[in-house]
């Protein structure tokens, strides 16, 4: 009797503490209903040892190399031009980074240059932390942020062949680089006349301020999303990248359009996004971040890898199907 | 005979006052001369609508800012792409100088000029419409206390702060050469290429809590 009721009390506490555990607060990241599926275990890593072996090292940068042959392949980095140590680092993970997945280009969301921009803050918050990018011929593509002189349009390693917002074509996809600071009507225009002649399989817009966010300082910017997005869901962008935000958030597709926030490649704004936002698909704000994808036939791969080399999100998207012309909600989710 | 004398003068007493009914003016006039000089005077007195002369005269100012300009541009030619960021700068820092130099009395309100008034309504009816967390975004994008002049570069210490598309959308086009800002809820005029603040316009002083 009395070894039933131990038995039973032992049963009963193990109970509880397992309750606990399971109900104890855990620290962020913060992560939510993924729409993404996970990235295939094939990793470029050595591979798992052998009984009797010393586990090897932890890798320094956990990225996989790219599944299809000849997808487009581009790295994507937000808010980065402080020329401080978290930089550097970042561009040192994203150097390494190239070895595994070869990225042809880099595109900027904005803020590139913050303070001055005198000919040295160029060097300092630019050329010398993707000085191992630059070096390889890898060019970049910026945008404009709210920091950025529009002067920034004629600095030819950013690519913007002197316009506020342009557009340039890699492979299968159509990338449109947007000036969110300022949304002016002949702007306007040139997106939806852009927007309308392209055929492009994929159409990418990357720009400053998000459209959808959970950061408790901005948030969305929904004046700007009353102007954009009528137009992305008529013409069928599929993704759309945007800073602005010091963190990484994947927000939960929207009306067929899928949404990253990435403006945390440099400056940080520790535990911003909100705890309890129903757009968070995906969130990472304790730590810098630089991002990796790669367009395939069907899908976009991405991966997201914070500045000690962790691997913080990765998946595969699938390519939504062309808006029809009649009926724009065809895209709505 | 005196019957058609008489008739022939009510003739033209009558053709006579039909004129001047026509042109509103009185009787009496010489009707070759009063139709020119009526047809001027009538033009004199057509209703203007004062928001259309307001803004007719901000293009004008715009106008003549940018024949101004061009003065200063055509000894500092736009840089095509560069690799080298001080080509950019020092061309930047020359157009400031340069146009600043050109205009040294300008001050504020010289180029809002009699649109102010317009403008100064879009803005506070664009800030009244917006929600309290909206309002708060605009505002913490910039410090307090920022004080903007005439013919000043703008400070490269603080962003360029974003003109909300909505407000944007209801002001006058500009040439592609300006831009509106709006600072602290107080809307100004920058040359994009010079860095230089145009015009700022004055009015109520922008509230900067509420």
């Amino acid at each position: 009797m009395r070894v039933k009721h131990l038995l039973l009390v032992s049963v009963l506490s193990v109970g509880v503490s397992t309750l606990c555990a399971q109900q104890a607060p855990t620290a962020k990241p913060v992560t939510r209903a993924p729409a993404a599926s996970q990235a295939p275990a094939s990793r470029a890593q050595a591979p798992a040892p052998r009984a009797g072996q010393a586990a090897p090292a932890k890798p320094a940068l956990d990225i996989s190399p790219p599944r299809e042959q000849d997808s487009v392949r581009f790295g994507i980095l937000g808010d980065t031009g402080t020329g401080d140590r978290r930089q550097f680092e970042v561009g040192a993970q994203m150097t390494k980074a190239l070895q595994i997945f070869p990225f042809e280009f880099v595109i900027m969301l904005g803020d590139n240059i913050y303070g001055s921009e005198r000919p040295q803050d160029f060097v300092k918050k630019f050329e010398q932390p993707y000085e191992g990018i630059l070096s390889q011929k890898i060019p970049f593509y910026a945008s404009l942020g709210n920091h950025d002189d529009p002067t920034q349009r004629y600095y030819k390693p950013f690519n913007m062949n002197g316009e506020r917002f342009y557009t340039f074509k890699k492979g299968d996809a159509r990338f449109f680089a947007l000036d969110s600071n300022y949304m002016d009507q002949p702007q306007l225009k040139w997106i939806e006349e852009q927007l309308s002649r392209s055929n492009d399989r994929w159409k990418i817009a990357f720009f400053h301020h998000p459209l959808y966010s959970s950061g408790a300082r901005h948030g969305s910017e929904v004046d700007l999303r009353t102007r954009l997005e009528p137009l992305f869901v008529k013409y069928g962008v599929d993704i759309v990248f945007a800073g602005h935000e010091h963190f990484y958030e994947r927000v939960v597709p929207q009306k067929g359009i899928y949404y990253f926030t990435q403006g945390g490649s440099a400056k940080l704004r520790e535990g911003n996004i909100r705890v309890n936002s129903a757009l968070t698909a995906k969130g990472f704000d304790t730590d810098n971040v630089f991002m990796v994808a790669e367009l395939g036939k069907e899908s976009m791969q991405f991966q997201v890898v914070s500045r000690t080399g962790r691997r913080v999100d990765s998946g595969s998207l699938p390519l939504m199907p062309e808006p029809k012309a009649s009926d724009d909600k065809s895209r709505s989710q | 005979m005196l019957k058609l004398r008489r008739w022939h003068v009510l003739r033209t007493v009558l053709a006579l006052m039909f004129s001047a009914l026509c042109i509103g003016l009185p009787a009496g006039h010489d009707v070759g001369a009063t139709t020119v000089a009526a047809a001027a005077a009538v033009a004199r007195q057509a209703p203007v609508n004062p928001l259309a002369q307001s803004m007719a005269e901000f293009k004008k100012r715009v106008d003549a800012y940018l024949q101004l300009r061009k003065a200063v541009t055509d000894k500092y030619p736009e840089v095509k792409e560069t690799g080298n960021p001080a080509k950019i700068s020092e061309r930047e820092k020359n157009l400031g100088k340069g146009i600043a130099l050109a205009r040294p009395h300008a001050k504020a309100g010289d180029v809002f000029g009699p649109v102010s008034h317009q403008l100064l309504k879009i803005v506070e009816d664009d800030w009244n419409s917006r929600s309290a967390a909206d309002r708060k975004a605009l505002l913490s994008e910039l410090p307090p206390g920022i004080q903007l002049k005439v013919n000043q570069a703008y400070p490269t210490n603080i962003p360029l702060a974003t003109v909300p598309p909505k407000l944007l959308a209801q002001l006058p086009m500009i040439p592609e050469e300006l831009e509106y800002r709006l600072i602290n809820r107080r809307l100004l005029l920058r040359d994009r290429d010079a860095n230089l603040i145009v015009d700022v316009l004055v009015g109520t002083e922008p509230k900067r809590a509420e």
